[in-house]
């Protein structure tokens, strides 16, 4: 709804009615008008998956700053390549032989953000009804940047263990050779659902994509955000022809907004020309900053600090999910990341539930949110660990968790009398 | 100078998207009058906003709870602020349609056999054990399993067996806190609303609709073309005069003032059952209320004004 709020007072669009076509696919949701309207000081949010940029030494960046302005100041101040400055491209290059996969400074386009990366990827790709295929749920901020390009968006499900692969195959049968424009995948973390693919996965997502001749788009924000376990290769590290979007969102700083998109050269020429009319180029000054916090070695103390901060509050998330949630509900652990996934009965709607969460003075993001069509998920929702304190985590969680008891005491009235629809019945009460 | 009228729309409730469409409309049309008007939201600063900005009346765009319910009305009452629509009593007993449909079963009005069970009589006294019971109890499958105090058909399920019974109560509790459990009376969907501006209870041309899907529910009422309408209602004389009569029963019998739409079922047979009233009717570019005035040629700028002016010429 097209309105903009001060305090009590409603705002109206008054250019409504005047815009393309195009921009009625791309919806603010209801849930953040929600929390305009609540205006709660005391809330606790899981619904942003916000960086905890506090951790990140100012003095680091200003030296950073500094020597881009003192020692490059022409260079800081004015336009520069669309594909961005040799030396970041450089760096980039290095820590994506980092993760192991082999990459020339050259196969490189610095964007603004990963988010452009996805917003020049379906300009390039997308025509009105094209069919694309992402993982169900998937990220938000990509079905936003996607839908204004207005694909049919194929949702494949996951499990622990990430995108099914059988379920990609059949889609892929039904839809024939070349019968997707891409498949979206974001393998480490994945956001909203917090899994991993697994390697045997990965392979045969590429195998597919191969036969059915389908360009894999590989989202990868969080890849370095690994808590524990061992590190799985990139799909890019497993096939040169996967488009790879990287980010210093996650391991730097999102403001900035500084991502990669390494790409083949076909696909990479055609998105140089869309990010020229995009921007001409990214800004030089940002890039010459990064350059500078990357050259020594500091940056990977701070990103261990960070990774260890957002593990402590994923263990106080876990534990306080299991001290406080109901039996009813499963949920994901993820190994890295931002984010967790928490399933409930299939008769719950979390989307209906939000107002009352906000008035118990907590929010998350309702799991229809990210399926494009608003509906699936209902009865799931997103946590976002990264950014609340251990506190008030713990707190939110309590609090949440108040939320749903109360309507989960029906939902045990109905499995006491042996009356639970069928597939609730068939769930098994075990936390995943 | 015209009066300043505030508009009060969006809130909390389930339907807050509804009622910004609904309030934005009704801000256009009070402003292409020459009002002065505030929209506004409900929230923490309300209060404020309306003592400072002191309006001569209040507009109530709200749909759902709070809106609908009777909160605003009071909260309105003793802020000294008069407004549209009907007053507290009224709202509070259309808003319960439990209640609602026992004072039209006790005045003869006809309205389709129910029974309404509160979640604490499945939490805490093992109503679910009586599951097997329910059906039967308002005459057999189908039945239509709805909140008791929600609009729109939000969480409104049709259950035609024994199987998805407990799956639709589920749904609806997830809405609500009491669940109508009624007969199923297949037949047109009809609406009819009521104005009652100060020299009588009129009802309005009936507005059938024929959804595409089968079921009226809220993405039929809010989706252009989902729904097929027919203004006047395909009716035959007769029963296109009793539905109106009904209605105007309804909204007296209910203590309803100045407008309200009361939502029916005819059989194919021309009986018709009374399922429910609603006291803050839709103004969305779909809403049943425009429509069924347009067809009495009272235009939506028209229909506005003088709900608007309603309460203005109360206080004379």
């Amino acid at each position: 709804m097209v309105v903009l709020m001060s305090g009590a007072r409603i705002v109206f669009d008054r250019w409504d009615g005047r815009y393309a076509r195009r921009m009625e696919g791309v919806r603010s949701s209801a849930t953040r008008d929600l929390f305009a309207a609540a205006g709660q000081s005391d809330m606790v949010s899981f619904a942003g998956g916000m960086p905890d940029i506090a951790r990140v030494p100012n003095e680091l960046v200003l030296a950073a700053a500094r020597e881009a302005i003192l020692d490059h100041g022409a260079e800081a101040l004015q336009y520069g390549s669309s594909e961005g400055r040799e030396p970041l491209r450089r760096i980039i290059s290095g820590l994506m032989a980092e993760i192991g996969a082999r990459v020339r400074p050259d196969d490189v386009v610095v964007t603004a953000g990963a988010q452009q990366g996805l917003d020049l990827l379906a300009k390039v790709f997308l025509d009105p009804g094209d069919v694309i295929i992402t993982e169900g749920p998937t990220y938000l901020g990509a079905l936003q940047a996607f839908s204004a390009y207005q694909p049919r968006v194929v949702c494949v499900p996951m499990d622990e263990r990430g995108m099914l692969t059988d379920v990609l195959e059949q889609r892929l049968r039904e839809l024939g050779p070349q019968g997707a424009k891409f498949i979206y995948t974001i393998p480490n973390f994945q956001n909203p659902r917090g899994v991993t693919m697994a390697p045997e996965r990965r392979r045969r997502l590429l195998e597919l994509a191969r036969e059915y001749d389908i360009p894999v788009i590989e989202d990868d924000p969080y890849g370095r955000l690994r808590f524990e376990g061992g590190h799985m290769r990139p799909l890019r590290a497993l096939d040169e022809d996967v488009v790879y979007l990287g980010t210093f969102s996650k391991i730097f700083a999102p403001g900035l907004r500084l991502g990669w998109v390494v790409a083949p050269s076909a696909i990479r020429r055609k998105l140089l020309l869309a990010k020229q009319a995009a921007d001409l180029c990214g800004s030089s000054y940002a890039q010459l900053t990064a350059e500078g916090y990357f050259s020594g070695t500091s940056w990977r103390r701070v990103l261990r600090h960070l990774v260890t901060a957002y593990a402590a509050r994923r263990d106080v998330m876990l534990a306080a999910l299991a001290e406080y949630f109901p039996a009813e509900a499963r949920w994901s652990m993820p190994e890295g990341g931002f984010f967790l996934w928490v399933e409930l009965p299939s008769f719950l709607d979390l989307g209906a539930l939000l107002p009352e969460a906000v008035e118990h003075g907590v929010t998350y993001v309702p799991g229809s949110a990210f399926y494009p069509d608003g509906r699936t998920g209902r009865n799931c929702m997103r946590l976002a660990f990264c950014y609340a304190s251990p506190d008030e985590i713990r707190e939110g969680v309590r609090r949440l968790a108040e939320v749903l008891e109360d309507r989960l005491e029906l939902y045990r009235a109905f499995a006491a009398a042996d009356a639970l629809p069928p597939q609730d019945a068939d769930r098994e009460d075990v936390r995943a | 100078m015209k009066e300043k009228i505030a508009v009060l729309m969006g809130g909390l409730s389930l339907e807050r998207e509804i009622s910004l469409q609904s309030g934005k409309r009704v801000t256009e049309a009070l402003t292409n009058l020459g009002y002065r008007v505030v929209p506004l939201d409900l929230t923490p600063d309300l209060v404020s906003t309306l003592r400072s900005e002191r309006p001569d009346a209040v507009y109530i765009a709200l749909h759902g709870k709070y809106g609908e319910d009777g909160t605003v009305q009071e909260l309105l009452e003793f802020l000294g602020i008069p407004y549209t629509g009907p007053g507290v009593l009224a709202s509070t007993l259309a808003w319960d349609k439990g209640i609602s449909k026992r004072l039209m079963r006790a005045s003869g009005i006809p309205t389709p056999p129910w029974v309404t069970l509160t979640a604490d009589a499945f939490k805490h006294m093992g109503a679910a054990s009586a599951l097997d019971l329910l059906a039967d109890a308002v005459g057999g499958l189908p039945v239509a399993v709805k909140p008791a105090q929600q609009g729109s058909a939000l969480g409104l399920t049709r259950v035609a067996d024994d199987d998805a019974l407990s799956e639709a109560l589920l749904t609806a509790f997830s809405c609500g806190q009491t669940v109508l459990i009624e007969r199923w009376i297949e037949g047109a969907s009809i609406a009819v609303s009521v104005l009652d501006l100060g020299d009588g209870v009129t009802a309005l041309p009936p507005v059938e609709m024929q959804p595409k899907s089968g079921l009226f529910d809220f993405s039929a009422m809010y989706t252009p073309g989902e729904t097929d309408y027919y203004v006047p209602a395909r009716l035959d004389a007769a029963v296109t005069a009793q539905v109106g009569r009904l209605a105007e029963r309804v909204h007296t019998l209910l203590g309803c003032r100045h407008v309200s739409r009361i939502d029916m079922v005819v059989s194919p047979d021309g009986m018709p059952y009374v399922l429910e009233c609603n006291t803050s009717p839709g103004m969305t570019e779909t809403s049943l209320l425009p429509m069924a005035a347009q067809a009495a040629g009272i235009g939506f700028q028209e229909l506005v004004e003088l709900l608007a002016c309603a309460p203005l010429h109360e206080l004379e």
